[in-house]
């Protein structure tokens, strides 16, 4: 029973680091520009699907697929923005359908290109086992890229709290006309915003590309998981997006191994609504002040 | 005069490629698939095989051509009721295809309302062919998929399995008929469900090998599910005797793109890879499919062209008969009885084809053999034996 618990509460951890490379580009999105991107799991599927068609005919391994990613998940994120800025009225409820949308799109453009065929890496290295101390396991992946979510973390709070153009996107999601008094351009940070989203999931796809298997209608399913990882953490903090995610991996892997497989997702949901319920700013945001 | 002759040469010459134009589109067959959606790869894979059995039909029926009308269901029930309802106010004179037994229900319950034959491959939950439905009809059911599974692993010889599935309609319509057929037969069985998709399937591979101690896992899924559970027992290297899965297994696409995961892994398969097409027929098939699709064809073609096949068929056999138009194709596809790709095929009075009975094939090396049964077998069943002790 001990050593079963033990390891669901590693793959938790492992899983919700991936998650949190999913979610940490919705949220970056959302903190700085009220706008909940539901074509951000469209994003990270993207970048996966780059490393495929890279893997596939270029030969290269999906690490070294990341540039190439990169830049076509950049360019769409790119465009996506374009498209939010020509939204003057109700942005907030506007952006959600046109990203939905825009999800819808890339879907199908995913599923033209690639078909729908269940795609994978076939480089077996990054599935080989990662044992430790003989009683926890988990693949070379799922190590990897749980270290790369903490250094993207850390990266990303860094940035926002300690960079120049961290504290104009802050500045920008905080008051868009006193940023401007203050000589910040509100476009260009937050296109800055969309780019760094786009770097974060294109981490996030080869992360999904070399520990699981992907196909086109995966997108909305990250999307929904992201929006409850950053909804949970609360508006605006990263290193509650990190937190917020392994709470939900651990949750599932011990849902999976002491109650039901079934009722994973639900688990998941219980513990989102509870936290909606009891703390409706998230479990690391700060209350509205009103005055 | 000349005028008048000239008139009537063009006259002749539009009625007679009038008429050439209606007998090229005699019957139009309607179609809905998941083309788009969830089952979008197994709703284009069948979708291919129906158009290789039309294209076929159209190559040697010169005198009755057929043109195939598909809707994308976009894997969404309520979207494939109004599929068949257009259909049917378009005309079409029967239906082949769905895919899910939670889309299939609906769809063919709305076929029947507008008297449309309707026949698949896509769902083999066994309520499906209990409703009564005159018009309902289907090649393949879980009871022909579970007779493969328990033959193979009687014939294993083991003490206790462990089944995990995917908690869909049709993956727990078969985990729960192999186990109570294990259990009947003094085999310790437990059971495990789990959400379908892309989850992390360590813990609950974990649970198992911890808990359960099985001699084999049989795992009630899809291939997305598969490669999960498979990369979870490589990691977690359970200690069993063998590793045994359904349909989307055991074929040549898992075979070439996950060689190394699915070594000695057992699954459901009509044919072995490379196929071996033995009849004229057979080679037909295979050979239109690779001319249209550049690739070999796999389980899901091979269902959509026999179902497509027998209906056209018996269509064909209605029409000469003149019972086409006062609906008596149900009548004519009730009397089919005959050896196809994927076996004998004659129907029930509920529409089924109890006949249908699975073959069991190995991953072996670059290779797809089957070992069950005896009599289809291509090669020696390798066990004791899993991806990870090979």
């Amino acid at each position: 029973m001990f050593e079963l618990g033990l390891q669901a509460i590693y793959s938790g951890v492992l899983t919700g680091g991936y998650y949190a490379l999913v979610a940490l580009g919705l949220a970056l999105v959302f903190g700085t520009m009220r706008v909940i991107n539901l074509a951000h799991g469209e994003l990270v599927l993207l970048a996966a699907y780059v490393a495929y068609s890279a893997e596939v005919h270029l030969a290269i391994s999906p690490i070294a697929a990341i540039p190439l990613s990169l830049v076509v998940v950049s360019l769409v994120a790119v465009l996506v923005y374009v498209l939010l800025s020509h939204i003057t009225r109700d942005r907030e409820l506007n952006s959600l359908i046109l990203t939905y949308g825009l999800g819808i799109v890339l879907t199908n453009l995913m599923l033209l290109i690639w078909s729908a065929d269940i795609r994978s890496t076939t480089a077996t290295w990054f599935q080989e086992g990662a044992v430790l101390g003989d009683t926890l396991y988990s693949s070379r992946s799922e190590v990897i890229f749980f270290l790369v979510s903490l250094v993207l973390v850390a990266g990303l709070w860094f940035w926002l709290t300690r960079s120049w153009h961290g504290r104009a996107v802050r500045a920008v999601s905080s008051n868009r006309d006193a940023a401007m008094l203050m000589g910040v351009n509100p476009r260009t940070t937050e296109v800055l915003s969309f780019l760094v989203a786009g770097l974060l999931a294109t981490f996030a796809g080869i992360a999904l590309y070399t520990g699981k298997t992907i196909d086109p209608p995966l997108g909305h399913a990250l999307t929904i998981k992201a929006f409850i990882i950053t909804v949970l953490a609360g508006m605006g903090s990263i290193p509650g997006v990190l937190l917020g995610a392994m709470l939900i991996g651990i949750t599932e892997a011990l849902t999976i191994s002491f109650v039901s497989t079934s009722l994973q997702d639900l688990a998941g949901m219980v513990l989102f609504l509870a936290v909606l319920l009891l703390r409706p700013q998230g479990l690391f945001g700060f209350g509205t002040r009103r005055g | 005069m000349i005028a008048a002759m000239r008139g009537f040469a063009v006259l002749a010459t539009c009625l007679v490629l009038a008429l050439g134009q209606a007998k090229a589109e005699d019957f139009v067959l309607g179609s809905h698939l998941p083309l788009t959606g969830s089952l979008a790869q197994v709703g284009n894979g069948m979708h291919e095989g129906i158009q290789v059995a039309v294209d076929l039909f159209n190559r040697e029926n010169q005198g009755h051509q057929v043109k195939l009308n598909t809707i994308d269901d976009e894997s969404s029930p309520a979207k494939a009721v109004a599929a068949v309802e257009r259909l049917a106010s378009e005309r079409v004179v029967a239906l082949s295809g769905g895919y899910g037994s939670n889309i299939i229900g609906p769809a063919s319950e709305a076929a029947a309302k507008a008297k449309l034959v309707y026949i698949t491959s896509g769902g083999v939950g066994p309520e499906l062919s209990q409703r009564g439905l005159e018009y309902f009809f289907r090649i393949n059911n879980t009871e022909g998929y579970s007779k493969a599974v328990t033959g193979l692993i009687d014939d294993m010889g083991v003490k206790k399995v462990s089944i995990v599935y995917n908690n869909k309609e049709a993956t727990t319509d078969l985990a729960r008929t192999v186990e109570k057929t294990l259990s009947d037969a003094g085999i310790k069985v437990s059971s495990l469900a789990f959400d379908g998709g892309h989850a992390d399937f360590k813990p609950l591979i974990n649970k198992v090998k911890l808990q359960d101690h099985p001699d084999l896992i049989l795992m009630s899924g899809y291939e997305n599910d598969y490669i999960g559970i498979l990369r979870a027992g490589n990691v977690l290297k359970p200690d069993i005797k063998a590793i045994v899965g359904v349909w989307s297994l055991a074929t040549s696409e898992m075979n070439n793109k996950f060689n190394d995961l699915v070594q000695y892994v057992y699954g459901t398969s009509m044919l072995p890879y490379p196929a071996e097409f033995a009849t004229p027929e057979a080679k037909l098939f295979a050979e239109t499919y690779e001319k249209l699709y550049g690739k070999a064809p796999d389980y899901l073609g091979q269902f959509g062209y026999v179902q497509t096949r027998l209906l056209l068929q018996a269509v064909l056999r209605a029409e000469n008969d003149g019972t086409l138009g006062k609906g008596g194709l149900a009548d004519e596809l009730r009397k089919t009885d005959e050896e196809t790709l994927i076996g004998r095929v004659k129907f029930d009075k509920n529409g089924d084809n109890p006949e249908f009975a699975q073959r069991m094939g190995q991953h072996q090396g670059n290779k797809v053999v089957l070992v069950w049964p005896a009599k289809a077998a291509t090669g020696k069943m390798v066990f004791p034996a899993t991806p990870w002790s090979k």
